[in-house]
Order: C-alpha cells, then sequence, then structure tokens
C-alpha cells in the first residue's frame, strides 16, 4: 500500500508550486536576490521575497542531475543516488552521547567525531558518514578543520557535514582538495558533500546561501533540506507541511542551479512533528516516517535524488521504544525508495543524542531492511517443487544440498537478535542485543586502525596547524 | 599418514570424493585405524571448529557428517573383530503423545555423525517401548525428546518405567526439547539435559567418559 495515491501526490505537489508562487521565499542576502534576478526569478528587493513561476521553476529543476554520485575515498563505498539503489548513512551533529561504561550521558568531543566515524567505517549496512556530533572541546573558529579531518582520519567512506559558517566550508573544501591531490580531483570524484538548511517557513539565510552558492561553484554536492515541524514550523495537518516542506525543497535545488546549471544537488527532506499535548519533538512520531516516505514520492516526481531521513527516536536509552520507532521509519522510507537516508544509525533522543551501542543494533535493523529490500525470488529453482515432491510427506529439508545452495542468499543472520534455547541464554547470563551490542563497540574500540597513512596525517598537519591531536 | 584430501573430502561434505578416497587408502593398505584417525574423526575436529565459530552452518555440518559415517562403513570390514567399536548406542525418540521430530532427527545425524550407533524408535514412543527396546540393544543411552509442555510428563514416566523394569542403572538418560530445561531434567531424575543437536553429543560423549 502506497501512502499516497498518484493523485494525492500530484495535488502536494501542486499545492508546493502554489505556495512559491504566491508565498516564495524570503531571502535577504542582496547579492543572492540580485544573482536570481538576473537568472530570471521574480524578486521583490523591497520585501526580499523571491517567488518562483511555474515555467521558471521547471526550467531550473530541469538542470539538476536526475543521477548524481558520492564517493567513497577507496572506491568500495561509492554511493551511486538514482540509480533506485537505496543507501543509508547517520545523521549529525548532536551535542551528547550515551556512555554505556558510565551509564551516564555527556558533551560530545572530537574523540567522538574520530569515534563514530571509525565506527561507521566497519558497519556493514552504513554507507556514508555524516559529522555525528559537535566537537565541544575544540576552538568555535577550526572545529570544522578539525570534524572532516578526524572523520577522514578514521572512514575511508564517504563523507558529509553540516556547515555552520562559509569560513568552515572553506576550512573543509582546503583540506578535501589536499587529501584529494587537487580541486579538480576533488570534483572529479567528491568523497565529501555538504548539509545545509532552509529555516522553516520558507526563509533562507544569508549564511546558508553562501555556503551552497561555494558549495556549487566548486562542485562539492550538497543538499539544503528543510526540516518543518508539523504544529510548530509547518501546519498541522502532514498534508500542509508536505506542501510547504516540498516548495522549499524544490526552492533550494533551483537556486542551486540558478548559481550553476547542473549543480550536484539533492532534494532535501527532514520533515518531523510536535507532541502538541507538550510540545515536545516528535521525531519519533509515526508521522515522522510518513513524512519521510511521502517526500520520497514528491522527489521523484521531478526525477531529484532525494536526502531523506529515517531513524530518528525519541527514546532516551536504546530500548523498546528506539527498536520500535527506528523499524517502522526505516521500512516505510526504504520501501519508498529513498536514494540516501541520513540520521539512520545511532540515534537517540530526538535528534539531541548518540549512543556508539545503537549505531550497531542500528546497522542490524538496516540489515533487516535490506533484506526486505532484496525480496523474494521466486522461479522454478526457489519454488522447489522437485524438492518438495522428493523429500515427500513426514520427511525434511535439512540435509538437502537445495538447502545448502540457498541458506546463505535467503536468509539475514542477525548477529544481536538472540535467538537462543531459553536455557542456553540463561546460561550465558541473558545477552540482549545492547549487551551484545556493547560487547561489539568494546571489540571495535580495541581492533581500529586509522584511515589515512601516517605520513599523510603528517603532511597534512603540516599544511594545516589548525588541526588537534587527539 | 597424511589424508588431506579425505579430510578436505569430509570437512566440504563431499561423499563422493570422501568414499573414493577412504577406498583407495584401504586398497593402498594403510592401517584402518589410522585412516579413521587421521582422515575421518580429524576432519570432523575442524568441522566442529568452523561450526562452533559461525563459519560453518548446520546443514552443512550434517553433510561432513553423514560423509563421515558413510566412510566408517566402508572401513568396518576391514577391522579385526571388536576392532572397531561405536562410541555407543542409544536409543532415541519423541516421546508418547508427541509427533514433532525434527530436533529429535537432527540430534540423530548429530550422534551419528559423531560416531554413534542410533536406534530411531521415531515419534508418539510409549514408556514400554522405550523399555523394550533398550533391553534388546543393550543401549546405553536412551534420548528422549519432547515440543510439547503437555507431553513432557512422558519422560518422567518414561524414567519410572525404566527403573520399574531393573535397568535403570544400566542406561543414561538424556533428554531435550524447547519446553525441556536442565532443571526439569534434574526434577525428572535425567542423567543429561542437551539444547540442541550439538550439544547432545557432548552430552552424550560425557555421559559414557568418551572425551
Amino acid at each position: 500500500m502506497a501512502l499516497l495515491s498518484s493523485d494525492n501526490i500530484k495535488k502536494i505537489d501542486l499545492a508546493g508550486r502554489s505556495i512559491l508562487e504566491r508565498v516564495g521565499l524570503k531571502i535577504s542576502d542582496e547579492s543572492v536576490l540580485m544573482t536570481l534576478k538576473s537568472a530570471g526569478a521574480d524578486v521583490d528587493f523591497a520585501n526580499k521575497r523571491v517567488r518562483f513561476h511555474g515555467a521558471w521553476l521547471d526550467e531550473m529543476l530541469r538542470q539538476a542531475p536526475g543521477q548524481l554520485n558520492l564517493y567513497s575515498r577507496d572506491g568500495k563505498n561509492d554511493l551511486r543516488l538514482g540509480t533506485g539503489r537505496v543507501y543509508f548513512g547517520n545523521g549529525g551533529r548532536v551535542f551528547r552521547v550515551l556512555d554505556m561504561a558510565t551509564q551516564g550521558y555527556r558533551r560530545t568531543l572530537l574523540r567522538d567525531v574520530a569515534d563514530t566515524a571509525g565506527l561507521v567505517n566497519v558497519l556493514d549496512n552504513v554507507s556514508f558518514y555524516v559529522i555525528a556530533c559537535q566537537a565541544h572541546d575544540v576552538d568555535l573558529r577550526s572545529y570544522h578543520l578539525n570534524d572532516f579531518f578526524h572523520a577522514f582520519n578514521n572512514t575511508t567512506k564517504h563523507v558529509m557535514g553540516g556547515c555552520d559558517t562559509l569560513d568552515g566550508v572553506k576550512q573543509m573544501w582546503d583540506l578535501s582538495c589536499f587529501i584529494a591531490g587537487g580541486k579538480d580531483k576533488l570534483r572529479e570524484r567528491p568523497f565529501v558533500s555538504v548539509i545545509t538548511n532552509p529555516i522553516s517557513p520558507l526563509t533562507l539565510d544569508s549564511t546558508s546561501l553562501q555556503i551552497i552558492e561555494f558549495c556549487v561553484l566548486n562542485g562539492i554536492p550538497l543538499t539544503c533540506a528543510p526540516a518543518p515541524i508539523a504544529g510548530a514550523t509547518g501546519p498541522a495537518t502532514l498534508a500542509g507541511t508536505l506542501a510547504q516542506m516540498h516548495a522549499e525543497a524544490l526552492a533550494a535545488v533551483a537556486i542551486s542551479q540558478a548559481f550553476s546549471p547542473g549543480a550536484c544537488v539533492m532534494y532535501g527532506a527532514v520533515p518531523s512533528a510536535m507532541d502538541l499535548r507538550t510540545m515536545d519533538l516528535a521525531m519519533g512520531s509515526v508521522e515522522t516516517a510518513m513524512m519521510s516516505s511521502c517526500a520520497v514520492a514528491l522527489a521523484k516526481t521531478y526525477g531529484l535524488p532525494i536526502y531523506a531521513s529515517a531513524g530518528v527516536t525519541d527514546a532516551k536509552v536504546p530500548d523498546i521504544q528506539s527498536g520500535f520507532e527506528k523499524g517502522v521509519s526505516y521500512l516505510l522510507v526504504a520501501m519508498a525508495g529513498a536514494d540516501y537516508i541520513h540520521l539512520a544509525a545511532g540515534m537517540l533522543d530526538s535528534g539531541n543524542s548518540i549512543s556508539y551501542e545503537q549505531f550497531v543494533i542500528d546497522d542490524e535493523i538496516l540489515g533487516m531492511v535490506y533484506r526486505v529490500l532484496n525480496g523474494v525470488d521466486v522461479d522454478a529453482n526457489t519454488l522447489a517443487v522437485e524438492l518438495i515432491e522428493r523429500v515427500g510427506p513426514g520427511g525434511n529439508y535439512v540435509m538437502e544440498e537445495h538447502t545448502i545452495k540457498h541458506m546463505y542468499g535467503q536468509f539475514f543472520y542477525p548477529t544481536l537478535s538472540v535467538r537462543k534455547n531459553f536455557d542456553v541464554w540463561e546460561k550465558h547470563e541473558r545477552p540482549t542485543p545492547l549487551t551484545r551490542a556493547h560487547a561489539l563497540v568494546r571489540q571495535w574500540r580495541q581492533e581500529h586502525q586509522p584511515a589515512l597513512a601516517p605520513e599523510q596525517v603528517l603532511e597534512i598537519k603540516e599544511r594545516f596547524a589548525g588541526i588537534v591531536n587527539l | 599418514m597424511s589424508y588431506e584430501t579425505l579430510s578436505d573430502a569430509v570437512v566440504k561434505g563431499d561423499i563422493n570424493t570422501a568414499k573414493e578416497e577412504t577406498q583407495k587408502a584401504v586398497e593402498a593398505g594403510d592401517n584402518v585405524q589410522d585412516i579413521l584417525d587421521s582422515g575421518l574423526i580429524a576432519a570432523m575436529d575442524i568441522v566442529g571448529d568452523q561450526f562452533s565459530q559461525g563459519l560453518m552452518f548446520l546443514p552443512q555440518m550434517l553433510h561432513s557428517a553423514k560423509t563421515m559415517q558413510e566412510c566408517v562403513e566402508l572401513l568396518k570390514p576391514h577391522f579385526q573383530e571388536g576392532g572397531v567399536t561405536t562410541k555407543g548406542k542409544v536409543v532415541l525418540g519423541t516421546v508418547k503423545g508427541d509427533l514433532h521430530d525434527i530436533g529429535k532427527n537432527l540430534v540423530g545425524m548429530m550422534l551419528e555423525g559423531a560416531g554413534f550407533s542410533v536406534i530411531d524408535l521415531q515419534v508418539d514412543v510409549a514408556p514400554e517401548a522405550f523399555v523394550a527396546k533398550v533391553k534388546e540393544e543393550k543401549a546405553e543411552i536412551v534420548g528422549m525428546s519432547a515440543l510439547l509442555s503437555t507431553t513432557m510428563p512422558a519422560m518422567s514416566q518414561t524414567i519410572k518405567a525404566l527403573v520399574d523394569s531393573g535397568i535403570r542403572d544400566q542406561v543414561k538418560v538424556m533428554i531435550g526439547g524447547a519446553p525441556v530445561t536442565a532443571k526439569y531434567a534434574e526434577e525428572v531424575g535425567a542423567d543429561a539435559y542437551a539444547p540442541d543437536a550439538g550439544s547432545a553429543v557432548i552430552e552424550a560423549k560425557k555421559l559414557l567418559g568418551i572425551d
């Protein structure tokens, strides 16, 4: 069952387009207004409003690539968006981490950026790394440089990060060019990308616009992802929040094309909801998951790869709530066919906290989700009628060659889920997915290795004085 | 002697190659005990290791066990009288009132693979049927399985029947099945409890004092 009929997708799309025509976006940056004006947008300088009329909007959107590649540094985890593949990555940028050793929460540090990158590097179902947390122990002027350096030093997977300042993006870009061996090489195989956000409702601030412009002119893929909260910064109806979010997402894509036709940009979608009983953020709500799923259909209307969201929970610890909220969310968004799903590993506490154990648990849930996406293959061999005839009533299939041939491909084998016989489970001191995840995290901490060669690290540190040693 | 090809075939569950290699070794006049120890048992040790590390799945282990079994059959005629004995005789069955047999079958296959001789009474086996077969075969172990918590009391009844017929001290009792626990085994006076097919082999060896 699709959440939206094609008629209703069309209605939401038309509503979003109508919002862009009638209301438009508030943009205060004079130079951006000039750029958009000369690109043909309807700019109201007095009210700092840019309106997007249908024909111009479509002209801009048509220039956005339907397929784009986000590269890994070693080529082992390149992401080919727009090909039907679904990729998951973690999300950022939280300020608190659950420390299982002390059972307490603490502020995140640069060490946590390095360690989450290192952990993501070894998780099979997490294909890209997003700078996961704020490095509270690093000077505000140099945390972008340090975030990206320590991410690169711990994972070869694609790295994405939220950038807060133009200077921060430049720090990231200089470092990335150096590691790539030149800006042309980075442009050819961008192994890093950037997240910006409009402010819902319908506002794009100057810094975000400067960051977008810098990225598209330098070939850094990006998204500018609206994050309306239904009932607060979006209407309390799912359709209304989707229409507004769609308008914001399309506007961001159009603006990036006005800056640089053909720029690699993803349609961004981070819708969520408020619990209106108390005004607590409900990022793990079923409505959040539903809207994220619907957003995929809206992006597909324009053939745009989507930066989607799934796997956020409001639970404060890895528990029953985190399990069911994440499970529902992953399935709804993945089964809609989202290209690039962030926030999908490690998240707790409505997007404010992470837990290392949760990263490992989420990787396992994602394994189940991938199994679902692989579907049920039906052919003469898998139907096995001849085998069923041969085994006959009362027989069994345990020793059959057919069993051995198919047992690897047909089943997902979890490492955390407990399937042991009750007595064996008791004998092993009642393991749970959480205790098993904790053991795996401890093992990983003992084994993990940096991703950059020591001599390369020396060169980088010589060149970039602001890098902090861990 | 090195039996690398034979061992490999057993590990892979390749029955044809394993049998050919065994036959070749016998025809070459090799010591049959050596073929058994260095070829077949050594291979099953590897299989056991790989299984416990999760590198091999149960169906593959069963294939190896079956391969080993068929090779042992080829060796048997060449042993001196009494020279080759099985590890022990096990009478196996699902208890009265219970028709579930996949778990019991797995235990049987594993025990045979490990070198035990298994007499399978199948399902819905009455206490007196267990007693009669144990007497007839002079079995060393009787293994009972139950999937239903409602049929578990039949285990206790069978043990009582063994006592009543005066042979309880001649046979070890091992029980298993989803609702069965170590505690229950103790309560009903069984000698061993095995939570799964792999443990059944370990427990059976322990019962008979085999390392």
